[in-house]
């Protein structure tokens, strides 16, 4: 009797003991990115002067005209990763891994990492707190995660400055991002919400999608930097406020007004569509 | 008395007997799809357009079909398109419409139907639970969609309350999930970008708060086209809640 006893606790145990929190949902495995959406800027690159629909404010406009693409080919810039707010739409395949205790079975920490730069962020799940704002800032960031119902709801402080879009467009060390995993069957959505109180006038929101790779795989990222370009020292690429025109060159290369190409957030409403019938656009240089 | 506890004891075992043949109350019926709803999508939203923006708030010139997954097929169809064709009805189908710079209107036509409208192109999507769709000879624009909940933490009801238990409280989570056939065709762009009469749309809805407290939702659309699409077309498209519908403004399309 005795046995029977232990046996059906056993039972009971296994059965309900060590059930993960039923609000869970397994997000563990390789996901490749799918590239249907925003496949120009994420694959080949942005084109210079091309902040149509992104909600940013003057000063960010104005630092992005400063910028010029050489800026990369610099030894400090070679081996950059891309910030946690940027790199989910980046290439490369992503990996998700947990760390449980073993006893408990509760979930101590999520893991995501990119291929590309060997992009390795820490979500942590154990109910700590963001650490003082004197604390490091990295490119990943501090992030803990909470469940609400099936999505992983992530909040990241803690970032080193970034960027918004990799053509020049800042973002700030004091920017946040609220990040959201949602598994449907075989497809992730990751949706991103990124503010700045200097760079955005609204949180940028960008969505895109995974799909589980069953043999998907990670390589090691070794980055080396190199002096691909003999500068003088000290020598920094960029542009002058008042001298660099991309907006207008890449507004009158797909005929849209320059107004468009310059985004802010009204540029991101479908009424805006109405409004640049009125503008003018500009003309291409011979 | 002996007599009498072994009356007892008969009458007693007959009512325990009796009890348990007795039928089983019946469960109470599941609730309906607008009451049994894990997320609220009713009200009115506008499409924030970050992504895609030149392919989406501009109709791209012919034959730009960048990461559209198209075949040969579906290339040549594209370009067949001209500019006079553009503002025609075939790009507000169910396929693209949530892709669309819009407004979109939802609400409940009735306990079993959620309605979507959008400005953009003036069109209605009804989306059915607890329906199958008709023949495949009935085609449209924007199909048949059929609907259901899928809620977070696994399906209701399956006895999860207990035997004589109160039912547990419908979960707060959870997506919409809707399929879309019988579609006649239609543009995943304004310039032509084709989906044909064959094709499946998949789509997921979920809601959300963002940390400022606004409300969002975000719906992944899968296309599936055997005719002209090498694989699956995924996307996802957000929106944000507006307090009313003040900025709905209507624009009809060219049929």
């Amino acid at each position: 009797m005795q046995i029977m006893k232990t046996l059906f606790f056993a039972l009971a145990v296994v059965a309900f003991g060590v059930r993960p929190a039923s609000a869970q949902i397994d997000l563990s495995g390789i996901w490749a990115p799918i590239m249907h959406e925003d496949a120009l800027e994420r694959v080949p690159g942005p084109e210079i002067g091309d902040y149509a629909g992104l909600p940013i404010t003057a000063e960010a406009r104005s630092r992005a005209l400063t910028w010029d693409a050489s800026l990369l080919t610099i030894p400090e810039h070679q081996c950059q990763p891309h910030p946690s707010t940027y790199g989910f739409r980046g290439v490369g395949n992503l990996r998700i891994w947990v760390d449980q205790d073993p006893q408990t079975q509760q979930m101590i920490t999520l893991h995501t990492q990119i291929q590309w730069m060997d992009q390795h962020r820490k979500i942590y799940m154990d109910g700590r707190p963001h650490p003082a704002d004197y604390e490091p800032h990295t490119w990943q960031g501090f992030s803990t995660g909470r469940w609400e119902g099936d999505t992983l709801v992530v909040t990241t402080t803690h970032l080193k400055a970034g960027w918004i879009r990799r053509n020049g467009l800042p973002l700030s060390d004091k920017a946040t991002m609220e990040d959201r995993f949602i598994r449907h069957g075989d497809l992730l959505t990751h949706i991103s919400m990124v503010s700045d109180p200097y760079y955005t006038s609204e949180p940028v929101v960008k969505t895109n999608g995974f799909r589980l790779a069953l043999n998907g795989r990670l390589d090691p990222y070794p980055c080396e930097s190199v002096v691909e370009v003999p500068r003088p020292k000290g020598a920094v690429p960029s542009h002058l406020p008042g001298t660099n025109d991309a907006i207008q060159e890449f507004a009158a290369l797909h005929n849209m007004p320059a107004e468009a190409a310059a985004g802010g957030a009204d540029t991101a409403l479908p009424e805006f569509a109405a409004k640049m019938k009125t503008m003018k656009i500009p003309a291409k240089k011979p | 008395m002996r007599r009498f506890l072994a009356l007892a004891g008969a009458f007693a075992l007959a009512a325990a007997v009796n009890a348990q043949q007795a039928p089983p109350a019946a469960p109470p019926a599941p609730p309906a799809p607008r009451a049994a709803a894990p997320i609220d999508l009713t009200g009115s939203w506008v499409s924030i357009v970050n992504e895609d923006w030149r392919w989406r708030m501009l109709t791209p010139p012919k034959g730009d079909y960048a990461s559209v997954p198209l075949n040969g097929a579906g290339r040549g169809e594209a370009d067949k398109w001209t500019p006079a064709m553009d503002g025609r009805c075939e790009a507000y189908g169910a396929g693209a419409l949530m892709r669309m710079p819009t407004r979109v209107r939802i609400s409940w036509q009735d306990d079993n139907t959620l309605k979507i409208e959008t400005d953009a192109g003036t069109q209605t999507r009804l989306l059915h639970f607890n329906a199958n769709a008709p023949s495949a000879s009935e085609r449209s624009l924007q199909g048949y969609s059929v609907a259901r909940w899928e809620y977070a933490g696994g399906p209701i009801g399956g006895g999860r309350g207990g035997r004589g238990g109160t039912p547990p409280p419908l979960p707060k989570f959870g997506t919409l999930r809707v399929v879309t056939t019988n579609l006649t065709g239609g543009w995943l762009r304004k310039n032509g970008v084709p989906y044909s009469e064959n094709a499946t749309v998949t789509e997921n809805f979920d809601r959300f708060k963002s940390p400022s407290g606004d409300e969002w939702f975000v719906v992944t659309t899968a296309v599936n086209d055997p005719k002209y699409l090498q694989q699956e077309f995924v996307t996802s498209s957000h929106f944000k809640k507006e307090a009313d519908g003040s900025k709905w403004s209507p624009a009809t399309c060219k049929s």
